[in-house]
């Protein structure tokens, strides 16, 4: 069970949110112009030497965990054929809920996320607001919102596992 | 807070809790929130983990503070 993939779902989602936000750094800063005229129609963006290497870095990480992250989902499936695990679920795939023992961490984990969530999410709403801010702070935001959630509920979860014995 | 004696029968029987969890059909896990009085067992639980235990669920699971009779 401690290694069962659903465990460290959030930490791949926690990386995944990570590489994101350096991607955004990367692509917040470029020069972009926009040529419309009878003869052409054109969107150019030019990346700065650091802006355009982050966003190769990132890029390349990102494909890179993507295929470790999709390798693990299969090994998880072939090992657990009556709980897999589809990328394309709307259910988040963190939730445990074998037997009622786990369905019952799994809500405590998800009540807090929620505490979270209806704190963060109004409180961001209104900073933005309030004050005029850099679309990369919005994004950083909003990304500090879903790393939050996942960190939340991963500690839950690892809360109640720790201390567990045979 | 509800209080049993899921490990001292367990014990008594020379289960694991995963051996314990087969037989009642949860996970391992449970078994150990159960003993740590971290999570409350439904009924049909207590129920399958009484007979599983050969004893009654008034014996297995009781209420903190409320009297009980060691066998």
């Amino acid at each position: 069970m401690k290694n069962d993939f659903r465990l460290n779902y959030p930490l791949w989602m926690m990386a995944f949110i990570l590489l994101l936000g350096v991607l955004a750094f990367g692509l917040n800063s470029p020069i972009t112009e926009f040529v419309n005229t009878e003869t052409e129609t054109s969107v150019t963006i030019k990346l700065e030497a650091l802006e355009g290497f982050v966003v190769f870095c990132s890029i390349i990480l990102y494909f890179a965990f993507l295929v470790i992250f999709m390798a693990r989902l299969k090994k998880h499936n072939k090992e657990n054929p009556t709980q897999k695990i589809s990328p394309l679920a709307i259910r988040p795939p963190e939730y445990l809920e074998q037997d009622e023992g786990m369905t019952y961490i799994t809500r405590k984990a998800v009540q807090k996320v929620y505490s979270f969530i209806t704190l963060a999410l109004p409180f961001l709403a209104t900073v933005v607001i309030v004050f005029p801010l850099p679309k990369l702070a919005i994004i950083y935001g909003i990304l500090a919102i879903a790393f939050g959630q996942y960190l939340i509920y991963y500690l839950e979860i690892r809360k109640h596992f720790k201390e567990e014995t045979e | 807070m509800l209080r049993n004696r899921v490990k001292e029968l367990r014990a008594r029987y020379g289960f694991t809790q995963s051996d314990l969890g087969k037989r009642v059909d949860v996970t391992r896990q449970t078994i150990a929130f159960i003993e740590k009085g971290e999570f409350s067992p439904s009924i049909t639980l207590a129920l399958k983990l009484a007979s599983t235990l050969e004893t009654k669920v008034d014996d297995l699971f009781w209420l903190e503070g409320e009297e009980h009779n060691e066998k």
